[in-house]
């Protein structure tokens, strides 16, 4: 076959993509007939109201002398570990603020952390390519630093993110620049797959986020620079399962939604929106300019234990509590005393969903908790 | 026959050499583009998966389910499950207890004036609300110390006791000492300006009387 002829082809071939996308389009539009807020508006439900007193700042944690970039607790719930440019990490006790181990890194220009599940080991990546695993129990080297105990390489971009696979200290999987997610194998330091990448279907940026399923964890989430999530399947690396448009920039955040049937997405857009991934709909959009009448950047999301509360940070510094079934921003964290005083970067709730903590750029994490009361039945 | 250039130099009156033709570099040769045409078949290749992946999804999709269904079904999920940072009426379970010890120290016996809507002492919020006839009270600044908080009014209320902690600039107080105990200075900056009597101490002059600080009644000059 001559070029010429290969490039007819491909003009054919992408009349009949075009073709297709449409259709689907059309099928997807016909099936959304009414989204999350629609649907409780119709069914009588009641917005959440925050009193005054009701969130609270629990606690600030001060040790980073740099930007702090992201942090991730425990499954036991009382630590915390957290990420800064100023090159390291802080494992702390959330309960009295103490800082049990702050970890120096061969490379500061770390972008993501997360703790095992047993919550002996870290992960974290940045700058440069790799995902280093340190072990909290290994004895300190000279310096008095935790040494890094194993080093996954292969990347060929920086690691915008990582995740453990939920009940494996093993297994986990990182997001990155280089546009492929990676499903790693801790024990041998080997990819076990790959997602995305040349010859594959998957991202055509680079990947920012990625989510596991806590319901089913060969399923997860990523989002990317080409404006897509993408939900995965690590049995298949070869394509994702699906790809979900909608956001006009940056997806700079995936979470999924407590059920694990859904998962939510932060965006450079200034938008929040909820997908449902057996179906592919986008069933809400969550919207709303700030107080300067303009819209921000979401850094990062975070959902309440039962799903009815979004936590969204901004690069302007504010963090959104919305209403997830009415789509109704009911608190703004930024707004309270002792809120930030900088972008934030990153959320996390406590694993008893007691608890949200946060990451800035003003160097410090706060912990925020239900400081109301509530009548006793 | 190539004209040669005679070196820099070499001697004055020398003849002069022709100089070189100027380059005219030829065209490429006419081989095919071998990188270019798998470039295109690999992207053909992509494009024809691309294809057969979205006609998969088009098939699948026409079972899917309308967002209603979905919509319901988070709707059912959220309303099941109870939510710690919901302020709802609920019982009143063990994890939600947790953040709420953090969150403030029991509120001291002050709570008669002072506004205290941590969460540990409820009826201190419901008590002072209908005293100072306010709709709420924002919450202490530090919660290490309940007995911080900021009345909206009247200013001289806050510091009846003469134990309170003041918290900066909220209360005004003029009559506030520095409680010992008060490690947050943030909290407690009121200056101690009250008088001593010294009644414990008949054997000393009147003269000697509390300097140094309020919580000695008596003490050497």
């Amino acid at each position: 076959m001559s070029v010429a002829e290969l490039k007819e082809r491909h003009l054919a071939a992408t009349e009949t993509l075009n073709n297709l996308k449409q259709r689907l389009n059309q099928t997807r539009r016909s099936l959304l007939d009414t989204d999350v807020a629609g649907y409780a508006r119709s069914q009588g439900k009641n917005p959440v109201t925050f009193g005054p007193t009701d969130l609270v700042c629990c606690r600030t944690l001060q040790g980073h002398t740099g930007k702090v970039y992201s942090l991730d607790w425990t499954s036991e719930k009382n630590r915390i570990v957290s990420a800064s440019q100023d090159g390291r990490l802080i494992v702390w006790n959330a309960l009295t603020r103490q800082k049990i181990h702050a970890i120096k890194l061969p490379c500061s220009w770390v972008m993501t952390c997360a703790f095992s599940p047993t919550g002996q080991s870290i992960a974290c990546g940045g700058l440069d390519n790799v995902c280093s695993i340190i072990n909290l129990n290994s004895a300190t080297d000279k310096d008095g630093n935790l040494p890094v105990t194993r080093m996954l390489s292969g990347h060929k971009g920086y690691i915008s993110s990582c995740q453990y696979v939920p009940d494996e200290d093993t297994h986990l999987i990182t997001g990155s620049g280089d546009q492929t997610c990676v499903l790693w194998d801790i024990t041998t330091g080997l990819k076990t797959s790959v997602f995305g990448g040349e010859f594959q279907s998957g991202h055509t940026a680079d990947v920012l986020s990625v989510s596991i399923n806590g319901s089913n964890s060969r399923i997860f989430a990523s989002g990317s620079c080409d404006a897509t999530a993408r939900l995965w399947d690590t049995r298949v690396a070869s394509r994702a399962v699906r790809a979900f448009h909608g956001h006009e920039r940056d997806v700079n955040s995936v979470k999924f939604f407590p059920d694990g049937n859904r998962f939510g997405t932060g965006s450079e857009d200034g938008t929040c929106r909820l997908f449902d991934i057996r179906t592919g709909h986008q069933l809400q959009v969550y919207s709303q300019k700030h107080s300067d009448n303009e819209t921000h950047p979401v850094t990062s999301i975070a959902f309440s234990i039962s799903g009815r509360l979004l936590f969204a940070g901004y690069t302007n510094g504010d963090c959104y509590v919305w209403d997830t079934l009415l789509a109704k921003v009911v608190l703004n964290l930024g707004s309270l005393q002792d809120s930030h005083e900088s972008r934030i970067t990153c959320l996390g709730l406590a694993a008893d969903g007691s608890a949200l903590c946060t990451g800035s750029w003003d160097t410090n994490l706060k912990i925020w908790a239900f400081g109301g009361h509530r009548r006793v039945i | 026959m190539m004209a040669i250039s005679s070196p820099k130099g070499s001697g004055v009156g020398s003849p002069k050499a022709p100089t070189l033709p100027l380059p005219s570099p030829k065209a490429p040769p006419g081989y095919p583009d071998l990188y270019g045409k798998r470039r295109e078949i690999s992207r053909l290749h992509m494009l024809e998966r691309e294809i057969s992946f979205l006609e998969e999804e088009l098939k699948s999709s026409e079972g899917f389910q309308p967002a209603s269904r979905c919509c319901k079904e988070i709707d059912d999920f959220v309303m099941a499950k109870a939510d710690p940072l919901l302020p709802t009426k609920k019982k009143k379970s063990r994890s939600s207890r947790f953040w709420k010890w953090l969150c403030c120290t029991p509120c001291s016996t002050l709570c008669s004036c002072l506004c205290c809507c941590c969460c540990c002492e409820p009826r201190c919020c419901d008590g002072c609300s209908k005293h100072l006839s306010l709709p709420s009270c924002s919450c202490c600044q530090h919660l290490r110390q309940c007995s911080c908080c900021k009345c909206v009014t009247p200013k001289s209320n806050c510091c009846r006791g003469s134990n309170s902690g003041c918290c900066k600039g909220s209360c005004g107080c003029q009559n506030c000492c520095i409680p010992p105990s008060c490690k947050c200075l943030s909290c407690c900056s009121c200056k101690c300006s009250c008088s001593c009597t010294c009644p414990t101490c008949p054997k000393l002059p009147q003269s000697c009387c509390c300097i140094k600080s309020c919580w000695s009644p008596c003490c050497c000059c």
